[in-house]
């Protein structure tokens, strides 16, 4: 009975393999006084912090309206930003306080000290070198998309240094890079704002900044949290992880279109030659285009995150714990799931098959936790999705 | 099931004790500090100083040199317009030949001449010259600190040579003088704003007058 008895042990290496290799599980400590990143890190965000808060107070006696109504809806779109990306990142998850600490290296760090700083100076060095109108027309989009992508994507290789253990693979990246470019993106639209409140000598702060904010949020679906998010893929890939192994062309490739994304978006009043009738339908595309790129970028790094799914749910397949159809919908992709939900039939019962895999998601995080050893939590997330399954009312009243 | 599945299912292999996040290796401790951890942070700490410090301080060493010409005319966003003086030195906006491809004139202008600073903005304005002159006093004093200049309480009639009306006052704090302008057409807001220290020569005095009363608005555009 040698086969029966090697399959199961094997299964079980490659389950410890896999939460070794991903680091789901992992805990992150912020205050890491003995890593050189967690000083540079906290000299720079704090730095840029203080900027936008001195900026702000200076304003706030003008534009105080203004500031907060602005800080509340872009508070409202990152959340729902936030919870979205937070939604997509269902396998190997990054710890919250992991996922603050990339959000604030974009909000402070790579905002107001790296490319507020830089932007200015290129613009002012553009203008002096080619003119004030050629300046006007292309500097931003030769600025911005070098000095801001670089100022946010250099915060992946810090947190690479503050959180080895858990930056694995390029799909880790690709969140980390979304959260950062979040925080670089909400607080650059409060200044858009700022700056739009102050436009009309003053006199009608919040009309004046309604028409930017709504425009920063239609289009802001594309913008610096997809650029980061590409970017941060890339720059995983040309550094190689343990779990990802160093491709530098796909890494420099994704890592330029990102660039270049930022780019086009920059320079498109100069492009349509500032005719409305070209500038929004070319908004539009390439706002599709982006959108289309950030999907092929996620279905390139997910697979290995979804192996790792695999991995460690699959032992749980021989114990009995979960079906073969859960298991496939489990590692497959939107659609396998959806197939999954529609297969139970009524709409209890793809509710039921929704939660069924909910609960097994649960256990993996139960199982990548304890190291894939049998704890208390991880016969309780077993049982979990036993009860999900049969129907059976919760034991928590 | 045999009796040795059960048990290699019961039992996985297990994993080493796992230290905590703090810790590092002996082998890796240089000076307190993890050594592998040094050479991301010199990179990102490299990568700030450069666009933090060291551009700006390339940008700052490099002047400008776009010095106005006779027959230059300077243009603003809806068909604004001044005659900058000959000598002064462009630092923002564009002259009416220089037109941008996207074809929106910049809202700014900014001059330039011996510590002298000559600034025309234009906005949208509901409102005559003197609600906007009460405006910007009132957006001014929001904003102003210790050092701020202030915008004085009297105003003065002004008509540019192209026959708009205005109101003009001055702007002052210990160090500083200046003069504030305010002119609205079409419903355009048209901020003139010029400083300098208090000894400036009269030519300068001059050329700031004269780039004033040259201000004029080409009717039909962004109305």
């Amino acid at each position: 009975m040698s086969t029966p008895t090697t399959q199961p042990a094997n299964d079980l290496l490659t389950r410890a393999g896999a939460i070794e290799n991903s680091g789901w599980g992992r805990s992150f400590t912020f205050y890491q006084p003995r890593n050189a990143a967690f000083w540079v890190y906290l000299a720079l965000v704090v730095s840029g912090a203080f900027k936008f808060f001195s900026l702000l107070s200076s304003s706030a006696g003008a534009y105080g309206e203004a500031i907060a109504l602005s800080l509340v809806l872009f508070g409202v779109y990152g959340a729902i930003f936030w919870w979205f990306t937070q939604h997509i990142d269902r396998y190997a998850r990054q710890p919250v306080k992991l996922i603050v600490v990339a959000f604030l290296w974009g909000s402070f760090a790579a905002t107001w000290v790296m490319a507020a700083n830089a932007n200015d100076a290129i613009l002012s060095l553009y203008a002096k070198t080619f003119g004030q109108a050629w300046a006007s027309d292309w500097g931003p989009g030769l600025t911005a998309p070098f000095t801001e992508e670089i100022a946010k994507g250099i915060g992946v290789l810090l947190l690479i240094a503050l959180a080895s253990r858990l930056v694995r693979t390029a799909f880790d990246g690709f969140i980390l890079g979304a959260f950062i470019g979040l925080g670089f993106q909400i607080f650059e639209d409060v200044l858009y704002a700022l700056n739009s409140a102050a436009s009309q000598f003053g006199a009608d702060p919040v009309g004046a900044a309604m028409p930017t904010i709504i425009l920063r949020m239609v289009f802001g679906v594309a913008a610096h949290t997809l650029y980061s998010a590409i970017f941060g893929a890339g720059l995983v890939y040309l550094l190689g992880r343990p779990a990802e192994p160093r491709r530098v062309g796909r890494g420099l490739a994704l890592m330029a279109t990102a660039m270049l994304l930022h780019g086009l978006w920059d320079s498109a009043g100069a492009l349509t030659q500032g005719k409305n009738a070209l500038l929004f339908p070319l908004f539009f595309v390439m706002v599709a285009a982006a959108l289309t790129l950030v999907v092929r970028v996620f279905r390139m790094t997910v697979p290995r995150e979804r192996q790792f799914l695999s991995d460690i749910l699959a032992p749980e397949v021989d114990r009995g714990v979960i079906t073969d159809e859960e298991f496939v919908a489990l590692c497959g992709d939107h659609k396998a799931r959806r197939a999954f939900r529609k297969s139970a039939g009524g709409h209890a019962a793809r509710k039921r098959a929704e939660y069924v895999l909910e609960a097994a998601a649960d256990l993996a995080d139960a199982l990548a936790d304890s190291h894939g050893t049998n704890t208390g939590r991880v016969e309780f997330a077993r049982s979990e999705v036993s009860r999900i399954r049969s129907g059976q009312p919760s034991v928590k009243l | 099931m045999t009796e040795t599945e059960t048990t290699v299912r019961d039992d996985p292999p297990r994993t080493p004790f796992e230290p905590e996040d703090r810790w590092v290796p002996v082998d890796r401790r240089w000076f307190g500090l993890d050594r592998v951890t040094i050479i991301p942070a010199a990179i990102v700490l490299a990568v700030a100083i450069v666009m933090s410090i060291l551009i700006p301080a390339v940008n700052n060493s490099v002047a400008y040199d776009d010095e106005v010409v006779a027959g230059d005319v300077m243009e603003l966003k809806d068909g604004i317009t001044f005659v900058p003086a000959v000598g002064w030195g462009i630092t923002d906006g564009v002259r009416e030949t220089d037109a941008p491809v996207s074809g929106s004139f910049p809202q700014r202008a900014t001059l330039v001449n011996s510590g002298a600073l000559f600034t025309v903005y234009t906005a949208p304005f509901a409102g005559d010259a003197n609600a906007l002159l009460e405006q910007i006093k009132k957006t001014s004093d929001a904003l102003a600190t210790a050092e701020s200049l202030r915008v004085s309480g009297d105003s003065s009639s002004i008509t540019t040579a192209s026959g708009i009306r205005g109101v003009i006052t001055s702007y002052s704090n210990s160090t500083a003088d200046g003069v504030i302008a305010a002119f609205v057409v079409d419903g355009k807001g048209i901020e003139v704003v010029s400083t300098g220290p208090s000894d400036v020569a009269p030519t300068i005095t001059d050329d700031i007058a004269h780039m004033i009363v040259s201000i004029s608005h080409r009717a039909g555009e962004g109305s």
